[in-house]
């Protein structure tokens, strides 16, 4: 069974300690374990571009899309027996301390082949010359109706331009599980807690040459005129890094966007 | 509501054959076969479509030696007929019936198994799986009635006052999630046993509540619910006989047996000082005595001091006779909530007098925790009746009729007015 972890804020967020923060640990056991294909920390909310087609225009907007409270600060894509086990790998990354874990499965199709997976195998870890985002394909209520075409003709397009690298649809958030770590007790709770009524319904992960061809690839998948893309660059970092000295270092990246500006396109 | 499959029209020994089966084994076949299959509706299915053969052929062939082995081979055999319909493979059918048979039977003394033991009995590991975190807390319990209990969707849904519909609708849902997130089908790891083990106790705790006190409508008690959840909290005791669950047990129980004397014959709510001791139940209160007697030095659970709490007072020959130190001493011993605070209150009250109890509810109802909570006027209306403030008594008995949800509550706290208004103006 395949999930993706994706850490957002949650009920009730701590504010983040970088002396607490066990990745390393975490990182060298599920790779022990073999339960790891890829995970990403990603940019700051204000790094964030929404990408919407409505009535043929394409909207571009800063930030995730507007009534999204929180923000999906990193993501981790796991392969374990069962959801107990993906409760107790995500109730083991810091995140779940300082923030909460969402543990949504992804979609099984009939039809996959024996051994598939959403991540391939020999992934490359490290970009090829490009710049990596999570696309999140978003559900929206308000989105044009009809919209949602077959995805099929996009994923050959952007496989075949080496722009997306893998992507999938989840599991819709009623199968969702949240997971927190408070005062060392794990608190497992059903779906996530936003009341957002855009809800993600699927990941792309793109590796482009900026943010410009991101929007142009978001834009073209059919789900923009259904519901809406938000991308978010990967911020990488080193595990094994002195996370006290990286978050001294990236303070000045914070609560300000670093990617290009971005009106309105057409 | 009745429970389990209909006996209309059978001989009460064949009725009683079949109602005790149903009691002891339908969780067992259910939670059997979705072991086997994995699949929760042919396992539902499977079990009441045994039963219905029971019904059928127990009053023309006599009730079978062994109820329980003739209603597992015929649920299993149903199961299997319907899987095979389906198109599932006759070797994988035939996988399923030998993993069964060389299983054999669970051994006697669940108290000698170590947790994680793959040989728990499957029917924790269906209550485990039917109250697990992941799912939603009211389809937690729906699930817990329905596959553990045996109630059918409508009993479930009439229990909780919601259309069958939307029961069943939360009921499929929830099913659902665990076949798509993929929970497990297994008795939690030792690691994640104590807190898993807590959302088990909570969801029992609340079906008992519900039973003992409805929220809403007419009648107080729904009778039916409370005794479920006490029958299923003797299930999870004698497959998991920790010190929690046995708390949790007794404290159901011991509250329980005051039940008929809780409303009288109008189905007026009587408070506990004014009940007939002699009609609190006797066989529960000793089980209940008996059972905290046997789990003395385990942890001190919030089950554990509810208990105890309700031990002294069905030890307690009457209201004034009750060792109320002990119990304020019991309250002290809680995590703070505003209902236990309301309670201890009370307790203050009783042990300390009026005015020191008054006191104490002052303060709660400055802190705005328990507001719209008709218990707390009740709590200061009895209180200062006590102390002879009948014109704040009866203000208090005003508002607290006004907030009251279920109607023998209100009935009950107007005739209290109307008692204060005649005997102050007498």
């Amino acid at each position: 069974m395949e999930y993706l972890l994706m850490y957002t804020a949650g009920k009730d967020p701590q504010p983040y300690d970088p002396s607490d923060d066990n990745i390393a640990e975490w990182s060298a056991d599920t790779q022990a374990r073999g339960v790891s294909e890829y995970g990403e920390r990603l940019r700051p909310g204000e790094d964030a571009t929404t990408v919407k087609v409505r009535n043929g225009q394409v909207l571009v907007t800063e930030g995730p899309f507007t009534e999204a409270k929180e923000w999906v600060g990193g993501f981790d894509i796991i392969e374990c027996d069962n959801l107990d086990e993906a409760i107790e790998i995500a109730s083991k990354h810091p995140a779940a301390r300082f923030s909460s874990a969402e543990v949504r499965p992804f979609m099984v199709w009939p039809d996959a082949e024996p051994g598939h997976r959403v991540v391939p195998h020999g992934f490359p870890e490290q970009p090829t010359g490009g710049k990596r985002y999570l696309m999140l394909v978003c559900v929206d209520p308000n989105g044009e109706e009809g919209g949602s075409d077959d995805v099929e003709p996009w994923v050959q397009e952007m496989d075949g331009r080496g722009v997306r690298l893998f992507g999938e649809v989840l599991r819709p958030p009623e199968d969702a599980t949240q997971v927190m770590v408070r005062g060392g007790s794990v608190i497992v709770s059903d779906g996530p807690f936003t009341e957002a009524k855009e809800w993600i319904a699927g990941i792309d992960f793109l590796e482009v040459r900026d943010l410009e061809e991101a929007v142009e690839v978001a834009a073209a998948h059919p789900m923009a005129r259904a519901g809406l893309m938000v991308l978010t660059p990967a911020w990488p970092f080193d595990v094994e890094d002195d996370h006290v000295e990286r978050a001294r270092r990236e303070a000045p990246e914070l609560g300000r966007r670093s990617e290009p500006a971005l009106g309105v396109a057409s | 509501m009745e429970r389990g499959a209909p006996t209309v029209g059978l001989s009460p020994a064949v009725s009683a054959a079949v109602r005790s089966a149903f009691e002891s084994d339908w969780a067992r076949i259910v939670a059997t076969i979705i072991r086997l299959t994995g699949d929760w509706d042919v396992a539902e299915d499977a079990a009441a479509g045994a039963f219905e053969r029971a019904v059928i052929t127990w009053p023309r062939d006599g009730v079978p030696r062994n109820p329980a082995a003739w209603l597992t081979t015929s649920a299993r055999n149903l199961a299997m007929d319907r899987l095979r319909r389906r198109g599932v493979e006759a070797g994988k059918l035939k996988e399923w019936t030998t993993m069964d048979d060389a299983r054999g039977q669970t051994p006697d003394d669940p108290a000698e198994r170590a947790v994680g033991d793959p040989d728990w009995d499957d029917r924790l590991r269906l209550i485990f799986t039917c109250a697990h975190p992941a799912l939603p807390l009211e389809a937690r319990v729906a699930l817990t009635l329905r596959t553990v209990g045996g109630l059918s969707t409508p009993e479930v849904a009439k229990a909780f006052l919601v259309s069958e519909p939307t029961m069943a609708q939360r009921i499929v849902r929830a099913k659902a999630k665990i076949t798509n997130a993929a929970i497990p089908y297994q008795v939690p790891s030792p690691a994640a046993l104590p807190e898993r083990l807590d959302g088990v106790l909570a969801v029992l705790y609340l079906v008992y509540n519900e039973g003992y006190k409805a929220t809403s409508g007419e009648s107080l008690q729904r009778l039916d619910l409370a005794a479920e959840a006490i029958r299923l909290t003797r299930l999870l005791v004698h497959l998991l006989p920790d010190p929690e669950p046995t708390a949790l047990l007794a404290l159901m129980l011991l509250q329980h047996a005051r039940t008929e004397a809780r409303v009288d014959d109008a189905g007026d709510l009587v408070p506990l000082e004014d009940q007939d001791r002699d009609r609190w139940n006797a066989v529960e209160i000793a089980e209940g005595l008996a059972l905290l007697e046997a789990s003395t030095g385990g942890p001190r659970s919030a089950y554990r001091v509810q208990a105890e709490i309700q031990a002294v007072h069905a030890r307690a020959r009457s209201a004034s006779e009750t060792e109320w130190p002990v119990i304020l001493a019991r309250y002290d011993e809680l995590p703070d909530s505003p209902v236990i605070e309301l309670n201890r209150a009370i307790a203050v009250g009783m042990a300390e007098g009026p005015r020191a109890g008054l006191a104490a509810l002052s303060r709660l109802t400055r802190s705005g925790r328990l507001e719209g909570y008709h218990l707390l006027p009740a709590a200061q209306a009895d209180l200062s009746r006590r102390a002879g403030r009948y014109a704040d008594a009866a203000a208090y008995y005003r508002a607290a009729a006004g907030l009251a949800p279920t109607e023998p509550e209100r009935r009950y706290l107007e005739r209290r007015l109307a008692a204060i208004t005649l005997g102050g103006s007498a």
